[in-house]
């Protein structure tokens, strides 16, 4: 008996002991938990935020992509539209410009085409060229103009002349279609603004 | 200009390399437009570069091959090459002479101006102080861009410069402000998957609304590379100084522009410079770099990044050393770095950014900014020396605070300078980073920031 009793006394002082060892363990185990709770909670929080950052740069990123491609493309069309509507508008002139009664207002044209042209050259001992419609036009013209003499050659313009020297190195285009192509620029911004389109 | 412009002269004395001789010519002006027309009809534009004794001298851009002196004739315009511009230019692609290459018609212009620009009055011009983010750590942080700086970069080939260039492209804004911002890309001479990286990049990222692209590839004529700078400046000049854009152009590759020069030097039988170079290449380069700036009164300003591949990534080279004298500062790109797979692989300590000092600190940037960037430049300045020493004595034989420089020396490259193509960083960010690097060294290396940033931003021990 009284060995057991010394055994259990000697069980109890282990149990105990250990007992305490858990506890202290535990308590420690626990501060630790605590202290590296409280750590990750910084670090977490600053991986929350780079979280937060990172995908807010890339929303932006994706907006700024659709907002982007979406508006050039919108901005495409509307280009190629009004270019469509500025075209037919030429198309329209241009054939109003051909079908012009060759009266005497139109004479006129021509000779001023024809007096810019060799003044341009320098010189009124020309070759003119034009088409079959103006050639009657142009013929009674050239009387004021010494030297000067129609081309039998036909050349395919809405109306107006070209002029070459007689040695043929100088040339001067001053047909309708030149003078149009050479305005073009600025016809397309008048056409365009009148269809609303701000500079 | 002449007054008797658009006579057509067929009387062709010589074809010569990119020049056509037009003989017989009465009333030619410096520098008028010309359209030359082959007997198949097809036009090319050129200009005059010498006039005089009855001929002129005519530069095709888009080359002469093909032409013959019987058939071909000039017409002299009367007026010089002008760019049509407007807000609209905003989105599209031209080709190296300003022509539309989207498939778009040609936009509907406000104005015609004259691609030479008109030199800015020197009393008119404003010192440049405002910051330019670009997005990436090196530049912002270490080598400041300024709006109405011109700052080249200076790379060899085969290296990331045009990755870096399209990315500054994508990236790039000023911050603290609403003002209007817009890039002007030119490309000289690029290959064609170049030209088309560019372009897609700025499609695909939604920067394309902001941006005019000139795209003069390898396969187009060499002469045609003149005029693409001057056509990009043009709307670069007309978005910044009548529409009040912050404007930044970026041209690349500017040694394909030099050598485009050269060509026509060589063929006018000019005598050449330094490496076959014309002479007055400086002064050539300069009507090009001055077009950067900013004007008392306007609103707007042209910042440029023209890029140049040094030949054998020689920097005494005539052109980055002629450009060098013209700009403020340059980024260069180390072959050293890029070996290491580095992007972008940006030698600081050969880099400078002459305006940087005016672009930062409190009310652009952050008050500790140009002390941070003092104190990184110099720890890895340091680092540099001591990995040479370590190259001899061993790491065994560097001291504790050797190490540390070398520690420095890693985290700059790893995460400093090292950034992906499509990180844009804030300038914040890119402080923060500049902050960590300098938290490796012990406080008492902590030479050139003042306590009390030291106090706010240092990290370490």
């Amino acid at each position: 008996m009284g060995s057991n009793s010394a055994m259990e006394q000697t069980i109890d002082k282990i149990i105990k002991k250990s007992e305490k060892q858990v506890v202290s363990d535990l308590n420690d185990a626990g501060l630790n938990f605590k202290q590296n709770l409280d750590d990750s909670i910084t670090k977490l929080e600053s991986e929350y935020d780079k979280i937060l950052s990172d995908g807010k740069k890339e929303a932006d990123k994706i907006e700024k992509q659709i907002v982007g491609g979406s508006d050039i493309e919108a901005r495409n069309k509307q280009l190629l539209a009004l270019e469509a509507a500025v075209d037919r508008v030429f198309t329209t002139a241009l054939e109003q410009i051909t079908n012009t009664d060759r009266n005497s207002d139109y004479s006129n044209l021509i000779n001023s085409l024809l007096q810019e042209s060799t003044k341009i050259l320098g010189t009124t001992e020309v070759k003119v060229y034009t088409n079959a419609k103006d050639k009657n036009v142009v013929q009674s013209s050239l009387s004021s103009f010494s030297g000067s003499k129609l081309s039998s050659e036909i050349i395919d313009c809405i109306g107006g002349v070209k002029i070459e020297s007689k040695d043929g190195a100088m040339k001067f285009d001053n047909t309708i279609d030149a003078k149009i192509e050479r305005l073009k620029p600025l016809i397309r911004k008048e056409i365009a603004s009148k269809f609303g389109v701000k500079e | 200009m002449t007054t008797k412009g658009g006579v057509q002269y067929s009387k062709i004395a010589e074809i010569k390399g990119p020049l056509v001789v037009v003989d017989d010519v009465e009333n030619a002006a410096f520098d008028e437009l010309v359209e030359i027309e082959t007997t198949e009809g097809e036009r090319r534009l050129g200009k005059v570069l010498e006039v005089g004794n009855g001929k002129a001298i005519v530069q095709v851009f888009e080359g002469t091959t093909g032409l013959s002196i019987s058939g071909t004739s000039a017409k002299f315009v009367g007026k010089v090459m002008e760019m049509p511009v407007s807000k609209e230019v905003l989105g599209r692609v031209f080709d190296g002479l300003g022509r539309p290459k989207d498939g778009l018609p040609d936009p509907i212009a406000d104005k015609f101006i004259d691609i030479n620009g008109e030199p800015m009055n020197p009393e008119q011009r404003e010192y440049p102080k405002d910051f330019i983010q670009t997005g990436v750590s090196v530049i912002d942080g270490l080598i400041t861009l300024v709006r109405g700086q011109k700052l080249p970069i200076f790379s060899g080939s085969g290296m990331s410069h045009n990755l870096l260039a399209a990315q500054i492209a994508r990236q790039a804004s000023v911050v603290g402000t609403n003002d209007d911002f817009a890039v002007v890309f030119a490309a000289i001479g690029v290959q064609y998957s170049e030209a088309e990286y560019f372009r897609r990049s700025l499609e695909e990222s939604g920067a394309l609304k902001r941006s005019v692209l000139f795209l003069n590839t390898a396969d187009d004529p060499a002469i045609e590379r003149i005029i693409t700078p001057r056509v990009a400046l043009t709307v670069a000049e007309y978005l910044a100084f009548e529409l009040g854009m912050h404007v930044l152009v970026i041209l690349t590759d500017m040694t394909n522009y030099a050598e485009a020069l050269r060509e026509i030097s060589a063929a006018r039988e000019e005598v050449p410079g330094r490496k076959g170079y014309p002479g007055y290449l400086y002064t050539d380069l300069s009507t090009i770099y001055e077009r950067a700036g900013k004007l008392n009164g306007r609103k707007g300003s042209v910042t440029q990044i023209p890029i140049l591949s040094m030949p054998s990534d020689d920097i005494t080279h005539p052109i980055p050393d002629l450009t060098g004298y013209i700009t403020e500062g340059q980024i260069v790109v180390g072959r050293d770095l890029f070996r290491q797979g580095v992007y972008p692989p940006i030698n600081i300590l050969m880099s400078l950014s002459r305006l940087m000092k005016d672009g930062i600190g409190e009310g652009s940037t952050r008050e500790d900014h140009a002390e941070v960037a003092n104190q990184v430049y110099d720890a890895y300045s340091r680092a540099q020396e001591v990995r040479a020493l370590a190259g001899i004595v061993g790491k065994a034989g560097l001291t504790e605070i050797d190490l540390k420089y070398m520690d420095v020396g890693e985290v700059f490259e790893k995460e400093f300078l090292t950034q992906a193509t499509d990180e844009n960083r804030t300038i914040e960010e890119t402080l923060a980073i500049l902050w960590k690097i300098v938290s490796k060294l012990p406080k008492n290396e902590i030479t050139k920031i003042k306590d009390k940033y030291v106090d706010q931003y240092y990290q370490g021990k």
